[in-house]
């Protein structure tokens, strides 16, 4: 589309920080993004805290109303102090931020141990299903889309697209529902019924464990994901600099990978890190289909037990990580792509 | 670039005088006829609109509710096409009446982000900088913050219900309205007819809602359609994890919680292949019409 595509696309300028000013640019590049990153948070936990706070039906009233039989009066007036109830709007946000930033997330109104150990244990489930779903999708989503593209039409261009209207038409929550049903009807098999085991205490049940959960969310990511790939490489294989590249001579291995990957690579980028929010919307519904003991479960339980300072607090995790890796796909455009870095 | 691929450009002299734009006006429906994923998508939408239709005039077979103690988890048969489920009620009565209500919030919950989206992001695009930047730096931290996660507060604040699923739902969807609107605006305020319009000395509603505005109308029935889209994926979301409007109000995410979660799946399948299958088809069926109106909007994926 611009002109100046095949400028920055010649395969030797590469993706590499090759001297000392470009390596400047990129930490410049990284600071603002995290400046930027400061800012979206801080914006997000405003959002967060009036949201639960603010709207009708007082967050800790409401709470207070189904589950006051449970505390006592100490209890309450605690949960009081640290709330805030009673002071200014304002002063109730900051004395919350500052009890976030040092790290005491307050106590759970259900299980009366700390949010910071529940959601502390709830953390690396969903850390692992989030990355294997993601390598998962990236796996599916750019082996069909860039074979399919070198060859459209054929065998694996069709199985890739039958993927992909699958991946995106069928929403998670029934893929998953049916691969549970699938597996306990036809092999009465079922890995969650036992109870959850972390890596490092059972890889092999680990693994069966986390696996379906994360293929059946993989599936949506890898169906957008290919198709961007799929018309990337489309596009980029049609452009003037590729045919220059065959017509200089250069072996078809060179060109594909070293022309045509590199740069159709950046749209897939970009489709990782859109999906990468929806995969964590997704964990939500997963987890609660295959019965694993992640962040998304215990927000879901919460926010059926009116345990706010836990829905308060893995909602700020979601988001934190959410603009996170955000700024590191971000800040990985900088580092593939020499046009940005060199802006 | 330039302003032509953005709305129906050749209207321009006639938009002047107040005219609605021609492709917009006869031509669509069988643009849309013509391409491939409108045409499915009509279809399956249409599909869609008759069952909710069908459930709101109460033209049900049964009774949703009716609990037939003789026919408890029957399979499928002339009288219970779709079954029954474990409380002796007719599957298919209960999918029409779950379409319904799925349809109601979504229509309600993209009208909320609809509306509020467009006019920020109308706002954002032809006012100035100040006005421009404030919205969307809102707009960039409500996108920080994974739509169905936002909808999940929401609800956690306001509680489970009818109304609160569709306001929760289109909280999530607003901060991608504003985006898609502000774009186009901010490129038509620049362009020829609004420029000559501002040189009449038009104002400023008149320029929004006679120039503008229906040239933005195209990219916003594309945007409605895949919001519905996701209205509905989200309202079963949000049922099956319990969240949703409280029993008796019918709901298909919810039907497939109960089948999957008693272990009724693996045995009585209809109990969750029917509810399954409208969801898909609804999902589908919007997402594919989305599809096909933006083909039938820009000419240059159409040739495609």
């Amino acid at each position: 589309m611009t002109d100046d595509g095949p400028a920055g696309a010649h395969a030797p300028a590469g993706p590499r920080v090759n001297s000392a000013h470009g390596a400047r640019k990129l930490l410049l590049e990284v600071g603002r993004r995290l400046a930027t990153m400061l800012l979206t948070l801080f914006g997000v936990s405003i959002i967060i805290f009036l949201v639960l706070r603010l709207l009708p039906g007082n967050a800790l009233t409401s709470s207070l109303g189904v589950s006051a039989g449970l505390l006592n009066h100490s209890q309450i007036v605690a949960l009081d102090r640290y709330y805030g109830i009673g002071e200014p709007v304002v002063q109730q946000y900051t004395s919350w931020l500052h009890a976030i930033l040092t790290g005491n997330l307050g106590v759970s109104l259900s299980s009366r141990t700390s949010v910071a150990s529940l959601v502390g244990a709830a953390l690396p489930v969903t850390f692992e299903l989030a990355l294997v779903a993601m390598l998962l999708g990236l796996l599916i989503g750019v082996l069909f889309g860039v074979f399919g593209a070198l060859r459209p039409g054929r065998a694996v261009d069709l199985s890739g697209q039958g993927v992909s209207v699958i991946g995106l038409g069928i929403p998670s929550f029934i893929i998953g529902t049916g691969i549970v049903t699938l597996l306990s009807a036809v092999f009465h098999y079922f890995p969650s019924s036992e109870t959850f085991a972390s890596l490092a205490s059972n890889p092999w049940l680990n693994f069966q464990q986390i696996i379906f959960p994360a293929f059946t969310l993989s599936l949506g990511i890898g169906a957008a994901i290919m198709r961007t790939a799929r018309a990337s490489v489309l596009e980029v294989t049609g452009q003037n600099y590729v045919r220059t590249a065959r017509g200089k001579g250069l072996s078809r291995r060179n060109v594909t990978w070293k022309h045509v990957f590199l740069n159709a690579f950046i749209p897939v980028l970009t489709m990782s890190g859109i999906q990468l929010g929806y995969l964590l919307g997704g964990t939500v519904i997963v987890e609660q289909i295959f019965v694993l003991p992640g962040l998304g479960r215990l927000l879901v339980e919460s926010i059926n037990d009116r345990d706010f300072p836990v829905v308060q607090s893995v909602t700020i995790l979601f988001a934190a990580g959410f603009v996170v890796v955000n700024m590191i796909v971000d800040v990985l455009y900088a580092v593939i792509d020499p046009r940005i870095r060199n802006r | 670039m330039s302003a032509i691929s953005v709305g129906p450009a050749p209207a321009m002299p006639r938009d002047l005088e107040g005219e609605e734009p021609t492709a917009l006006r006869h031509g669509l429906l069988r643009a849309l006829w013509r391409s491939r994923n409108g045409r499915v998508g009509l279809v399956l939408v249409g599909v869609i609109v008759v069952a909710a239709i069908a459930a709101g005039c109460g033209a049900t077979p049964y009774d949703p509710q009716f609990q037939n103690a003789s026919a408890l988890l029957a399979p499928p048969s002339w009288s219970h096409p779709f079954g029954t489920d474990q409380f002796g009620r007719d599957i298919l009565s209960l999918v029409l009446d779950g379409i319904g209500v799925s349809l109601e919030i979504a229509c309600l919950a993209v009208a909320i982000a609809g509306v509020i989206g467009t006019v920020a992001g109308v706002v954002a695009g032809f006012l100035g900088r100040w006005t421009s930047a404030v919205i969307m730096r809102i707009t960039d931290m409500l996108f920080a913050i994974p739509a169905i996660l936002l909808a999940l507060i929401v609800v956690a604040a306001l509680g489970a219900g009818w109304l609160n699923s569709a306001i929760a739902i289109g909280v999530g969807y607003i901060p991608i309205f504003v985006r898609v609107v502000r774009g186009p605006v901010l490129t038509l305020r620049e362009s020829g007819y609004v420029m000559a319009g501002r040189v009449l000395g038009f104002s400023r509603p008149r320029l929004l809602f006679r120039h503008i505005l229906p040239n933005v109308a195209g990219i916003l029935a594309v945007q409605v359609s895949l919001a519905l889209a996701w209205s509905v994926l989200a309202e079963a979301s949000l049922s099956f994890l319990g969240l949703g409007p409280p029993p008796p109000t019918a709901s298909l995410g919810e039907m497939i919680n109960q089948s999957a979660s008693s272990g009724l799946a693996a045995i009585d399948w209809w109990t969750l292949a029917f509810p399954s299958v409208a969801i898909v088809i609804a999902v589908i069926g919007f997402n594919l019409l989305g599809d096909g109106l933006r083909d039938a909007i820009d000419p240059r994926t159409r040739k495609r």
